[in-house]
């Protein structure tokens, strides 16, 4: 991959949000509840949280409905989406993806992130969430996204803890050790 | 599908491009509007059942995405031929508004050119001249859920009316005249992994149409539905409820041992019970060939799903990998031939089923339904039985056949593409040859324990492109009478999208690397080309507006494969 390839979906990332419905939705009734552990529009500022704010409307509509069908648990998640329907979900997918992630606190270690870099490349990451990171489809955007959140994410693949993606990021977590996923960590909060 | 399927693999190959096309590819699915714009047609469009049934035979226009019902892509008329072929100028050339994937194979009728991108636009353009009448945007549902790119491979056209699959798949029916949206049918809920790519086929007064998402964990199945309507008017399940097991089959088509543990898939169908079918795939993601004196469809069926991961779909898994005979009124089974069971290669039957007649292993010429398959051989059946009457040699390298997938991977060829893929193959009934094009992709095969993810990708494990390793597509002409290999032509890139024949002794085919070639019919020599600028992934289709006739043909790229990605179609003629 070129480097300018590399600067498109940095701008790409960046630009995610116009992408979304032209008009940003306001906060539907529901999602009063979500922001106690996602932050204020989503910007999580407990790192073991995701941010939702700039995540695709698909992966957290799918997400959504995982939970709530039991492919994916988790002990504060389950019971919150329990009664959702699918519009509510799906308001709740389109808010949240329309809203501007805000700067990241996390301090990256430039030295982790450039190794981190380095292994994501060699393990082809952007093959399935695209340059940047950004997503597609069913493929979150980790650009960006808590550290912490991240490196739970990777151990929990790893461990066959989290399952809900068919095995996709069991078989390529299953290659990192632990070093690895702290680099790749870094790496995606810096994006 | 193999992603439509295959998809890390595909995935893989086609991320970087992919990146590129996202930003504009999402603006203009965010964006479309349900209504066309532009002008109407300035004639009055109608193509009667007769004209439909006559397409083989009508020198001026091209009805069916594969030129007719038997889906020959065997074009009748000689006006550019093998003499003259090396002086084909471009008479114009269309650019869409969506630069993505472009796998349509373009209808015309009466001068008018209907074709299709990549998200469901459709429009309708003066075939002489390139002018444009109207164009349709579909706008998608909220979930859209498709393996290897957002492509559409062309309408289908009846009465007055044109018909289009969607990505969110639905069926819609928009007045050829002027692209407005008569009816939309909801086929599957895409939540679950299905979708549309592919052209419908329209006879009779219904519309036939299969499903994507072998890799989505779907129930295959082929619909119809009335014309005039859109109504439902009957279903043929590809994974039967009941007897999807079949007969545990030892060898493949050709003869050679799967490899399988059939007594433990016994025991995993006794412990776990058949109720499976409901997620083992079977996508049917080419349009199907109808015979009409005996009132037949004739289709293929994808693989099973996951792709990869057997323990979860024990047996025969009927009918994966099979081609499939039913009664065009009612859907109803008449037979199948399945050529490879419990498939865990993603070696789906792909191509679309050609009708023809060839000669028996006696030498009597019988009326036959084609299949070029993944594997690289082209099989040949009797129409009526399904009875397998040859296979040719191979088209393309076959290496440690079957070796079961492991989860450090195994490699096998041919790789998870074929190969043939999705591409129509085309036959010329005077050289006897049939025309496939073929791809070398060397690839080991992951295996991974999954359980169905809700609609999601299901692949049970990954297909590996082998780093360092060469690809490249093979042209090949085999002989449908003898089943060997006449003549062959080898590009550096591998090839997807597909073949025409013409009565002028003519060949065409395009590669990911923007040529587009004639060859002649009979000795393979390549007799012209031209530069496209961006992949020529799609079939080329023949038409003769005033006397005129053109080759025309898609150069969009592919995402699949990630060739360069273009939006035009370009339209060649003599000068």
């Amino acid at each position: 991959m070129s480097s300018t390839f590399w600067m498109r979906c940095l701008a790409l990332g960046l630009l995610w949000p116009l992408a979304a419905p032209a008009q940003a939705p306001a906060a539907p009734p529901k999602a009063a509840a979500c922001v106690a552990c996602h932050g204020p529009n989503g910007n999580a500022t407990l790192p073991l949280n995701p941010i939702l704010a700039g995540q695709t409307a698909r992966y957290l509509y799918l997400q959504l409905r995982d939970f709530q069908e039991g492919r994916r648990s988790d002990p504060q998640m389950s019971p919150m989406v329990k009664d959702l329907s699918r519009d509510e979900m799906r308001a709740l997918a389109d808010y949240f993806a329309a809203q501007k992630p805000a700067p990241q606190n996390f301090k990256v270690d430039a030295q982790k992130a450039r190794l981190g870099r380095a292994k994501s490349e060699e393990t082809l990451c952007t093959m399935c969430h695209l340059g940047g990171f950004a997503g597609q489809n069913e493929i979150p955007r980790v650009a960006g996204q808590n550290y912490d959140y991240v490196v739970k994410q990777l151990r929990d693949f790893k461990d066959k803890r989290r399952t809900n993606d068919a095995g996709n990021m069991t078989s390529v977590s299953r290659t990192l050790s632990d070093t690895d996923i702290e680099n790749i960590g870094h790496f995606l909060a810096g994006l | 599908m193999a992603f439509n399927a295959s998809s890390v693999t595909r995935t893989w190959m086609a991320a970087a491009a992919l990146a590129l096309a996202w930003p504009c590819a999402m603006a203009q699915e965010v964006q479309g509007a349900a209504a066309p714009t532009g002008a109407p047609v300035p004639k009055s469009i109608s193509v009667p059942q007769a004209r439909l049934d006559g397409a083989a035979r009508d020198g001026a226009n091209f009805l069916h995405s594969n030129g007719s019902y038997e889906q020959t892509r065997y074009y009748s008329a000689s006006q550019i031929n093998t003499g003259n072929v090396a002086k084909l100028k471009p008479a114009f050339v269309f650019q869409t508004e969506v630069v993505e994937s472009m796998e349509t194979a373009p209808i015309v009728v009466d001068g008018i050119m209907y074709l299709t991108t990549s998200y469901n636009h459709v429009y309708a353009v003066d075939a002489a001249t390139g002018k444009e009448f109207w164009h349709y945007k579909h706008k998608q549902g909220p979930v859209t859920t498709y393996c290897c790119g957002p492509n559409n491979r062309g309408v289908a056209i009846m009465g007055d009316r044109v018909f289009m699959g969607t990505l969110d798949a639905k069926l819609l029916a928009l007045d050829a005249k002027t692209g407005k949206v008569l009816w939309a049918t909801q086929i599957a809920d895409p939540e679950l992994g299905y979708s549309e790519t592919m052209a419908p086929v329209a006879v009779n007064g219904k519309v036939l149409i299969g499903t994507n998402g072998g890799e989505y964990g779907v129930r295959g199945f082929v619909k119809a539905f009335d014309a005039s309507d859109g109504k439902l008017l009957w279903t043929f399940h590809s994974i039967p409820e009941k007897g999807h097991e079949g007969v545990w089959a030892v060898n493949d088509a050709t003869g050679r041992n799967m490899l399988r543990d059939i007594e433990t898939e016994k025991k995993q169908l006794t412990d776990k019970g058949g109720d499976f079918y409901k997620t083992l795939g079977g996508g049917v993601w080419m349009a199907p060939a109808v015979d009409r004196a005996t009132n037949t469809v004739f289709f293929v069926v994808g693989n099973p799903s996951p792709d990869l991961y057997g323990a979860e779909r024990p047996g025969d898994n009927l009918y994966t990998n099979s081609m499939v005979a039913v009664d065009l009124d009612t859907g109803n089974y008449k037979w199948h031939y399945q050529y490879i069971a419990h498939d865990v290669w993603d070696l789906d039957a792909v191509s679309p089923v050609i009708l023809t007649e060839a000669k028996d292993k006696a030498g009597k010429m019988r009326k036959v339904a084609i299949h070029g398959g993944k594997t690289g051989h082209v099989y040949v059946h009797d129409r009526a039985t399904g009875e397998l009457i040859r296979f040719s040699q191979a088209m393309v390298p076959q290496e440690n056949m079957w070796v079961l997938p492991t989860k450090d991977g195994k490699r096998m060829l041919p790789g998870a593409n074929g190969g043939v893929e999705w591409s129509p193959m085309a036959i010329n009934p005077k050289t006897r040859l049939v025309y496939a094009a073929n791809l070398h992709q060397p690839m080991t095969y992951h295996v991974e324990e999954a359980k169905y993810p809700g609609g999601k990708l299901w692949l049970g494990g990954a297909f590996k492109a082998i780093p360092g390793e060469k690809q490249w597509g093979r042209l090949a002409a085999v002989n449908i009478d003898t089943g060997k290999m006449a003549w062959k032509f080898d590009t550096e890139q591998p090839l997807i999208g597909g073949v025409l024949a013409t009565a002028g002794g003519l060949v065409f085919n395009g590669e990911g690397n923007g040529w587009f070639r004639a060859f002649d019919a009979a000795s393979g020599k390549k007799l012209w080309e031209f530069q496209c600028g961006a992949g020529v992934n799609a079939p080329a289709v023949s038409y003769t507006v005033r006397g005129k006739q053109y080759i025309a043909v898609a150069a969009g790229g592919n995402t699949q494969l990630d060739f360069k990605r273009g939006n035009s179609v370009f339209v060649f003629a003599l000068p």
